[in-house]
């Protein structure tokens, strides 16, 4: 940072507290930016910290812009690798205190671009935790980014966000489903909950569709070929009406895909598939013919 | 202050990724078919004679099956038989089996094959409609997205094959 912009700000601040009566409380906020434009974080923390409890300056709102400001800061310097959440939670305080104190709304542009950028670090962090082994981490994070990303822009729309999360979710759900389908079963569950979920804010999303129809249909799959051949015919048949209702659930929302995206090749595979199971062949047939007119 | 810290504010976002991908393709249709084969070996009784040596599943023309049913062969038996399976391209070329599967695209030759396994103890399962009416023990069809069986008792019969009952309650009965 520029000797010039430190000289400007800090000659800001000090035209900002001049005329109060405490101006030796208000040194230590002046410090503080100071040691900011300095690169001296850990010194600037010190300074803020002290001026959050002091009387005079911990009512100031420009004080917990400040000290927001810092931990944020503080959060790239120590726990941005980590993906820690203590100075972000102490940053994104401070910043809604400041908002809180700040009842002429003189600041509440920047504090909530600042929370906006804490909100899009946890954004990031859900991001990076999305896999089979942290994906609780990752819907953690994205809590915290929604909250926080409220605090910066209470009229977000998280439409677009929430199905692209719901849909790397489940796509994590799923792998780890067919990981081990005994023991994960209940992630079959959290999946098709993800899907109708989804559903429910776009029922004109094609992969959502695509992704439950794939899901009932593999189900149904996977349950016939872990079948054992000797399996007594009272059990053969009940598998097979078991499955028939499976493949039959998948149907609608591959239907829905095709409807939605016609050349969609998986989607052509998915009806073939389908409809080959449930032994409706002049269907199986036409969407062959559709996956071969495709390959043209 | 204000204009200074706002360089400082960037809202990253990375890209989420998801993807589902589907079971390998499988002829579920043909587990269940061979399955059911299976079911007919342990249900139905072929005469002394034949409880020596391979259990023999003919598959008269191209079919899915096969490959299935080589699979149920690599892993099982039928009482203390291993299961061979073998493949005829036409009716003269069927060697003796105890269960002869005739592919659909081959049911116009049922004739033949009726006079190729005379006099022998050979289950003869088909799929097509009417199959039972003209000779086959059993035929697969398809019911409600079902499959399911129709079986000829008389046509077992003939074979010196005794159906038990355990398979009636499933079977579909055709005189």
């Amino acid at each position: 940072m520029g000797r010039i912009l430190y000289i400007t700000i800090a000659f800001a601040c000090l035209m900002f507290f001049c005329g109060t009566s405490a101006s030796a409380q208000h040194e230590k906020v002046v410090y503080a930016v100071a040691q900011v434009q300095s690169g001296e974080v850990d010194k600037a923390k010190s300074a803020i910290d002290s001026a959050v409890t002091d009387p005079v300056t911990s009512v100031d709102y420009e004080t917990w812009y400040l000290k927001g400001y810092i931990y944020k800061e503080l959060y790239r310097k120590y726990d941005a690798s980590s993906r820690g959440l203590g100075y972000r939670n102490e940053a994104i305080a401070a910043l809604k205190k400041s908002i809180q104190l700040d009842t002429a709304k003189q600041n509440l542009d920047v504090n909530r671009q600042n929370l906006r950028s804490i909100a899009g670090t946890f954004y990031n962090d859900a991001v990076s935790f999305m896999d089979t082994t942290n994906h609780a981490k990752a819907v953690q994070y994205y809590k915290l980014f929604k909250e926080t990303m409220l605090l910066g822009d209470p009229q977000f729309n998280f439409e677009k966000r929430d199905i692209e999360f719901k849909l790397a979710l489940a796509t994590q759900y799923t792998k780890l489903y067919d990981t081990d389908r005994k023991r994960n079963e209940s992630f079959f569950a959290l999946t098709k909950d993800l899907y109708s979920e989804i559903l429910k804010l776009d029922p004109n999303n094609v992969r959502a569709n695509y992704n439950m129809g794939l899901l009932f249909y593999n189900q149904a799959v996977n349950i016939i070929n872990e079948m054992d051949y000797d399996v007594d015919i009272f059990t053969l048949s009940n598998t097979q009406d078991n499955t028939i209702v499976l493949f039959k659930q998948s149907l609608p929302y591959m239907e829905k895909a095709y409807e939605l995206d016609p050349g969609r090749k998986e989607t052509l595979i998915g009806l073939s598939g389908i409809y080959f199971s449930l032994n409706e062949e002049e269907k199986y047939k036409f969407f062959q013919n559709k996956i071969q007119e495709e390959k043209k | 202050m204000k204009n200074f810290l706002k360089k400082f504010v960037i809202l990253l976002v990375l890209p989420l990724m998801s993807a589902t991908t589907a079971t390998p393709p499988s002829d579920t249709n043909a587990k269940v078919k061979s399955s059911y084969i299976m079911a007919f070996t342990k249900n139905i009784e072929w005469p002394g004679t034949y409880k020596e040596g391979s259990f023999v599943i003919g598959v008269l023309g191209s079919s899915g099956l096969v490959d299935e049913l080589n699979r149920m062969a690599a892993t099982k038996k039928v009482g203390l038989q291993n299961i061979e399976v073998k493949t005829f391209s036409s009716p003269t070329a069927v060697s003796k089996c105890h269960l002869l599967y005739v592919a659909p695209e081959m049911s116009n030759t049922l004739k033949d094959v009726l006079g190729k396994i005379k006099g022998q103890s050979t289950l003869l399962v088909t799929e097509r409609t009417g199959m039972t009416k003209q000779g086959a023990a059993i035929n697969f069809v398809v019911q409600d997205n079902k499959l399911k069986f129709e079986l000829n008792k008389n046509n077992a019969q003939k074979y010196n094959l005794a159906v038990g009952s355990s398979l009636l309650p499933f079977a579909i009965l055709v005189d």
